[in-house]
């Protein structure tokens, strides 16, 4: 229906386009006809995550149409694959604009995944006999892959200048499969991959009016989105369970939601070159969820049979649940500029989440406690600061600044913050050829601990004393940035960046002790007597976490790090490291100057990462076999691409273009935790860990594309 | 809500209080020769004028309806005297002639009576001396006038976040499906890192709607920042994940039985031990519904329905 109505659209703007008079108009444009042939090994669909290349004929074009203050602009790109886009916009200058587009986006993450379930792609999955077989030569075979679909349309009024008038709608639908991961029995039991029907459809809308003209800016607007899921749940035979039934479990999948926000904005130029900005932002999320329509309806309440069935019967104190949560923003920002060599900036900002959602108690007679409700989390942050810069001589320009920032947060452990921040910026270009950039960033982040209350010495909340979440820990950061820009001759441009970030979480006893991360980068960029132009650059990135972790048995007393490690109740630690570099280097030969051009082109991208584990046992034994060389992983999420391109560029004319060329592209992935993939993993005893569908697997591919396009310009 | 009515209201009443105390405004086209004359010397410079959106003369206040190129480049009268002389009487967008208040000063005296202007003076690049010539340029017929396209012109200045962009796991930047115009506004905002929005959550929701929730059983380090556990712009680590799972969730995770439990290469497909708590997705095999559930009992509530 939508793209009848987007047809009709392109229909009648051509129409006006055809009746226009022959004078006065202006008609200009562009069409590409593109041939492509691919081969490829491997998982196409990680070749294809966001792309559609394959064998056949895709296409770009572009039609502009001006009469007097009218335009057209009609625009088309990888027409017929799935990735393509149009757009229409045009208007009269100084009166209106309007604007229509269709765009498809892919995101394709595995091709021949394998499942024994029945009812793929739809929001019942179900196998004959129970236990469900093993062999997966006789699974059914399908795509892991979304497909979004964004058609917007907008008009912008602003003939009554100083006063504009905007709206724009947008409808995205988003359809597909997606891997999602659930547990058959919990705690612990077997991992279950289900393929997750993805249904959804998003419909926005903004509305806005303002008034710009020196000295004032106002703008006022009201935006709404709602979401709607044509699943809300996902219904599956649970392999963990004997149950006999079609469907015996349920995934609850994403709710319809609703969102509105009112935004109001504006800005006044004041005296001394000064300008007050303020931004006033209310919004409210919705999101009603019916508890009882999934699989716990079919269980009396009350009754015991988790483990065996996989379900449990529980009571709730409301069966509907009504999320409701509002946001207010509020940001005042003075910026000033008074004198040539000083800038300065003063801001004040509130941002609050206030969560108005229901609190359901949940009595479930097999947990422990057998009541819980669910907490409903909301927050505040609050920050203010100044800013100030210098022009100084010898074009030195140094700026620096303040900022404390407070959070608070409706949570247990830590439900504060206070955070000062200091930043210094330092940029020299005294040299025409070169400019020079320093700065350094420091955060001291405060957090006020509770203490959580325990019960007994073996009450599992004990550990809550030793962990400090890192989102939310006391830390001291600091961030150093250099960079040099050099352009000694003309068409010559030569770059060097740093960076370097420390995070230290010093409070933190369990968790995430430490952060650190050091990037380099160079480019260059080189124009030779207008005939040869070369390129490069490279990239690398150094990043380490160290963790602090405890191993517990349960039940146990023995919570505290400082205790005597024992062979259960011990000290461990992981350091995660990733080395990431890559390079490329490429030239555009002209041979015959703006007519016959050769590019090369050439990148390369690694990855290395590794987790390095050390048992803190003391005088205690490893694990059998092991030792605190052997359990370390050196291969997590590596990967090598490697791509090479070679095009040539020949204008006929200089309204016929040629071009043809080839590219290679090779991705290998090698992860210690893909690495072995087994569909029915088992434990060292023989027992099924869990049911999966090679999501993910294996995303290695080489692809060689030849291709060749024609474009034509009028 | 009251809180914002009240300060809703007080603004106007400091307009009002503010108002008249404009600023003393520059112009004037005193010494002008005309676009032809300009032609006469510098041809190749006037086609690719002529090509722009600036030649328009459909578009009211264009320099094709004002000075032509003196609009932008101030009377020629002087220039020509000195015989054409560089730099003799006329501004020149070089970057090493004139600084970027100049060059941006001459844009924004007919742009900056726009929305999309209104805030350039909270924008970071205005503070980093990014001048409008640095991303746009007056002579041309490219759309925005912009000097490349995005990403590839965002990435000239932002080189960390181009190598970002290369990682295997990324939003579909360098192939062009997202332009990054879509989160920042580059022209100046109110939002973090010039984002588009008054949270990074309020960003993200707009395309992911289906993680906006309200949910019952939250994750509050979702529901605070999703930049607690993603990036941005590219990650060696699926989804967009800061650090590879199990680690990622260990950072806040360590309580009794699995979450507290040493998983290493023993336990991976090929160890001695395998775990469905570390081989393949490791813990979103059983944890999927990370960003929120409502899933009734305990099962929803450890985000595994």
């Amino acid at each position: 229906m939508k793209a009848k109505v987007f047809i009709l659209l392109l229909i009648s703007s051509l129409i006006s386009f055809l009746n226009a008079s022959a004078e006065e108009k202006t008609i200009s444009g562009d069409v590409t006809v593109t041939g492509q042939h691919l081969n490829i090994n491997g998982e196409k669909a990680k070749f294809n995550e966001y792309r559609d290349i394959r064998d056949g004929f895709t296409g770009d074009a572009e039609f502009q149409y001006e009469k007097d203050k009218y335009y057209i602009d009609l625009k088309g790109t990888d027409v017929g694959r799935k990735t393509q886009n149009y757009e229409l916009s045009g208007g009269k200058w100084g009166s209106f604009k309007y604007d229509f587009s269709y765009d498809q986006l892919p995101h394709n993450f595995t091709y021949g995944a394998k499942t024994f379930y029945t009812g793929v792609g739809g929001a019942n999955l179900t196998y004959p006999t129970h236990p469900p077989s093993t062999d997966i030569s006789t699974w059914n075979t399908f795509d892991y892959s979304l497909e979004r679909r964004n058609y917007t349309g907008g008009f912008k009024f602003d003939l009554l200048k100083p006063f504009y008038f905007d709206v724009s709608i947008s409808k995205e639908t988003k359809k597909g499969i997606y891997p999602i991961g659930t547990a058959g029995t919990s705690p612990g039991g077997i991992a279950i991959e289900l393929p997750a029907p993805i249904d959804f459809v998003t419909d926005n809308i903004k509305i806005g009016a303002g008034y710009v003209k020196n000295p004032l800016s106002l703008s006022l607007s009201y935006s709404y989105s709602k979401f709607e899921s044509d699943n809300g749940n996902l219904n599956f035979r649970n392999p963990a369970t004997t149950d006999t039934a079609a469907t015996t479990d349920t995934f609850v999948l994403p709710k319809d939601n609703s969102y509105y926000q009112l935004d109001f904005k504006g800005a006044l130029k004041l005296p001394l070159n000064s300008k007050f900005n303020v931004d006033l932002a209310s919004s409210r999320a919705k999101a009603d969820a019916h508890l009882f329509d999934s699989y716990v309806a079919a269980v009396t309440a009350g009754t015991s049979n988790i483990g065996t069935q996989g379900r449990t019967g529980i009571t709730l104190s409301d069966n509907v649940f009504n999320g409701k949560v509002d946001t207010q923003s509020y940001n005042f920002v003075l910026t000033s500029n008074p004198f040539y060599f000083l800038d300065g900036k003063a801001f004040y900002k509130d941002y609050k989440k206030d969560n108005k959602s229901d609190k359901i108690t949940t009595t479930d007679t097999t947990a422990l406690p057998a009541t819980f409700a669910n907490d409903l989390f909301g927050y505040q942050k609050e920050k203010y600061g100044v800013g100030l810069g210098f022009r100084l001589p010898a074009s030195v320009y140094l700026s620096g600044g303040y900022t404390h920032g407070k959070i608070k947060r409706d949570r247990e452990d830590i439900p504060k913050n206070d955070d000062d921040i200091i930043n210094i910026d330092l940029r020299w270009s005294g040299l025409d050829f070169m400019v020079a950039k320093v700065g350094y960033e420091r955060l001291q982040r405060k957090a006020e601990f509770e203490e959580p209350t325990v019960t007994s010495a073996s009450d599992s909340a004990n550990i809550e004393r030793f962990i400090r979440r890192f989102d939310v820990a006391a830390r001291d950061q600091d961030k150093y940035k250099a960079s040099i820009d050099f352009f000694p001759i003309e068409n010559l441009t030569f770059s060097l960046g740093y960076r370097h970030k420390n995070t230290d979480y010093k409070d933190t006893i369990l968790g995430l002790h430490k952060a650190k991360s050091d990037e380099f980068n160079i480019d260059a960029d080189y124009l030779i007597g207008k005939r040869v132009r070369l390129f490069g650059y490279f990239d690398y990135e150094y990043a380490k976490l160290d963790q602090f972790q405890r191993q517990l048995p349960s039940p146990t007393t023995l919570y505290d790090p400082a205790s005597p490690p024992t062979p259960t109740a011990f000290n461990w630690t992981v350091t995660e490291t990733d080395k990431n570099y890559a390079y490329g280097v490429g030239t555009d030969i002209y041979i015959l100057p703006n007519k016959f051009t050769l590019k090369l082109q050439y990148s390369y991208w690694k990855s290395d990462g590794s987790a390095d584990y050390t048992y803190l046992l003391g005088s205690n034994p490893l694990p059998s076999g092991r030792t605190q060389d052997n359990i370390d992983i050196s291969t997590l999420d590596n990967y090598k691409t490697t791509y090479y391109l070679a095009k040539v560029i020949y204008n006929v004319t200089n309204y016929l273009s040629l071009a043809a060329g080839y590219a290679y592209e090779k991705y290998v992935f090698d992860d210690a935790q893909y690495n072995g993939y087994n569909y029915v993993p088992t434990s060292s005893t023989g027992s099924t860990l869990g049911y999966l569908t090679g999501a993910y697997s294996n995303p290695s591919y080489r692809a060689n594309v030849v291709f060749f396009s024609a474009a034509y310009k009028f | 809500m009251k809180k914002f009515i009240i300060v809703l209201s007080i603004f106007p009443i400091f307009l009002f209080l503010w108002g008249g105390l404009r600023p003393k405004e520059v112009g004037g086209s005193d010494g002008t020769v005309g676009v032809e004359v300009c032609k006469g010397c510098h041809e190749d410079r006037y086609n690719t004028y002529a090509i722009s959106t600036h030649s328009k003369k459909g578009i009211p206040n264009s320099p094709a309806n004002k000075d032509g190129c003196e609009t932008c480049h101030g009377p020629g009268a002087a220039h020509v005297e000195k015989s054409g002389e560089r730099g003799v009487g006329i501004f020149i967008f070089g970057k090493k002639i004139a600084d970027a208040k100049s060059k941006s000063a001459k844009c924004l005296s007919c742009h900056g009576e726009t929305k999309d202007l209104s805030f350039w003076d909270m924008s970071k690049h205005k503070v980093s001396d990014v001048s409008c010539d640095n991303c746009h340029t007056v002579h041309s017929g490219t759309r925005k006038n912009l000097k490349a396209t995005q990403p590839d012109l965002c990435n000239i200045c932002h080189r960390s976040i181009r190598a970002q962009q290369n990682k295997t796991s990324h939003h579909p930047i360098r192939e062009g499906k997202l332009k990054c115009t879509a989160c920042h506004d580059h022209h100046g905002g109110f939002g973090p890192k010039m984002i588009k929005a008054n949270s990074t959550n309020d960003l993200c929701y707009q395309c992911h709607a289906e993680k906006r929730g309200p949910y019952m059983w939250e994750h509050p380090a979702v529901e605070e920042n999703c930049l607690n556990c993603h990036t941005a712009h590219g990650s060696n680590h699926a989804k967009l994940l800061i650090s590879r799972m199990p680690q990622v969730c260990r950072n806040c995770h360590d309580v009794s039985r699995h979450p507290s439990t040493i998983y290493t290469r023993f336990e991976t497909f090929q160890g001695s031990s395998p775990s469905n708590r570390m081989f393949g997705r490791s813990c979103m095999n059983c944890h999927s519904n990370i960003h929120g559930s409502n899933g009734p009992s305990l099962r929803g509530k450890t985000l595994v329905r």
